[in-house]
């Protein structure tokens, strides 16, 4: 096992066991239990899926958060000696693996409540949705991190923010601006998605880049 | 390794708490670093250490294996002892026997069925060093590491620093109790007004004469002096707080003052 993947595998452990991760589960469980209360009709399934991870990425954002700060300051300096710079690489593997989880479960829900058999490509298209769906959340969580923002209320504050600029953006939109999430709604409701699947994959990605980029640098003087 | 023109501060706006430091550390030397609290020894060492970066300046040729013992080790953590050191382990590559032979030398091997919250401050101290410890580190940096141990422990730690030394690794260590003076070779550097200076090494115990003083002075003060007093190179003993009224004489006891027995070399 290489360091990184041990790192994270102590990080995860430590996430699980404290308990923290139950926080977004549950909330996760309250929105799929509003989001499939009636079953999805023969046809909407792309659009359903699509709901989901949109409707997914604060959720995703919260437990990419909480698993970052589970750990103590001083923990995390243990780690950078240990590791240097590959200390963030684990702590964003571990982020994104427990975010798999949850998107997992969201995902198996889904296919639980839907009235026809799901074809391949819906399945396909339901991974992809919420990898992209993952990848935006994780972006949030790292950049909300207690690292970037000590202060849980201001964190708090900018995770609810960066999500409503991405809806407000999107809908208004402004593809390239954001992490197009309505657009993803839109497109599948209107049987657009499969279409323009890499385009939306590449704009749904620009920003995580970007944002993963800028926790990268901001990282260095904010240990 | 070198340290040059090293400057630190936290943010843009803050004062500058290291300016233009420099120091090199070659294979084998056990640095001591003393000074005041709050004029940056904890700084330095975590930029020793890589866990900050200089603002201006460089640190190079850093060993590969670092080791750190924080002052505070974060016990807050869902892990039994044996399950935290076992993960460290994994993280440091190092088989899981070490951490049999570290818990037996730090005195911890009781400890490992624990619960890290449920440690005491010097046991959980003991698990930051035993974690510090446990990957051969090239450089070894321990912040206040004998803050809370039992005796046993606080003679058994500068053996071990004395052996990550002998095998050619860098030990910093900031103390504020003293403990190393008498370790053979010690280097001291102090740290003072964004500066570090190294200071001229403590003659070993019994080549010097010893002048015992007696030293009175206000309780609010007492703990400055005895930290400027062992940054000197002076063993400090507080020996009691009195209530008197001065009386003029250096004996005498005044209000609200704390009194102090300070050995330093004889004045010729």
């Amino acid at each position: 096992m290489t360091p990184v993947i041990a790192l994270a595998r102590f990080r995860l452990t430590g996430y699980v066991a404290s308990h923290r991760a139950l926080q977004p589960l549950i909330a996760l469980l309250a929105l799929l239990a509003v989001l499939y209360a009636g079953a999805i009709p023969a046809g909407q399934e792309i659009g359903a899926t699509a709901d989901s991870a949109a409707m997914l990425v604060p959720v995703l954002a919260w437990a990419a958060r909480g698993l970052l700060d589970t750990e103590p300051d001083e923990q995390r300096s243990v780690a950078l000696s240990a590791l240097g710079p590959r200390e963030l690489v684990s702590g964003l593997l571990a982020a994104f693996a427990s975010l798999l989880v949850l998107a997992a479960i969201a995902e198996t829900a889904l296919l639980f409540r839907l009235v026809g058999s799901p074809t391949l490509t819906v399945l396909l298209t339901g991974v992809w949705l919420h990898l992209l769906s993952a990848t935006a959340g994780l972006t949030l969580g790292a950049l909300t991190s207690r690292p970037i923002l000590p202060s849980p209320a201001v964190s708090t504050i900018a995770l609810i923010l960066g999500y409503l600029s991405m809806l407000v953006l999107s809908m208004a939109g402004a593809r390239w601006l954001t992490v197009p999430v309505m657009a993803w709604m839109r497109d599948a409701h209107h049987d657009a998605l499969l279409s323009g699947l890499p385009l939306l994959t590449v704009q749904s990605l620009l920003w995580p880049a970007i944002g993963l980029a800028a926790y990268t640098w901001l990282r260095r003087t904010r240990p | 390794m070198r340290i040059a023109s090293l400057s630190f501060r936290y943010g843009r706006h803050d004062p500058w708490i290291l300016s233009d430091a420099g120091l090199v550390l070659d294979a084998g030397d056990v640095v001591e670093v003393t000074g005041p609290n709050g004029t940056g020894k904890s700084t330095l060492l975590r930029l020793v250490a890589g866990l900050l970066r200089p603002v201006r300046g460089s640190i190079e040729e850093r060993p590969r294996v670092v080791g750190y013992a924080p002052e505070r080790f974060p016990s807050d953590q869902p892990f039994t002892v044996a399950s935290y050191l076992r993960h460290m382990a994994a993280v440091r590559r190092v088989s899981t026997e070490s951490i049999g032979r570290w818990s037996e030398r730090l005195g911890m091997d009781h400890l490992l069925g624990q619960r890290l919250p449920d440690l005491s401050k010097g046991s959980a101290h003991k698990v930051g060093l035993a974690q510090a410890l446990l990957a051969e580190p090239g450089l070894l940096v321990l912040d206040e590491p004998f803050a809370g141990l039992d005796a046993a422990t606080r003679a058994e730690l500068p053996r071990i620093i004395g052996e990550v030394g002998a095998r050619g690794g860098i030990v910093v260590v900031s103390d504020h109790q003293g403990d190393l003076r008498a370790f053979p070779g010690l280097r001291r550097c102090e740290v003072r007004d964004g500066a570090v200076r190294e200071l001229e090494p403590v003659e070993e115990a019994g080549e010097t004469a010893l002048t015992v003083l007696e030293v009175a002075v206000a309780a609010s003060r007492a703990s400055d002096l005895v930290d400027r007093l062992r940054a000197e190179g002076c063993a400090v003993n507080i020996t009691g707080h009195t209530t008197g009224h001065i009386t003029g004489h250096t004996t005498g006891h005044t209000a609200g003052r704390t009194t102090a027995r300070v050995a330093g070399e004889a004045a010729e």
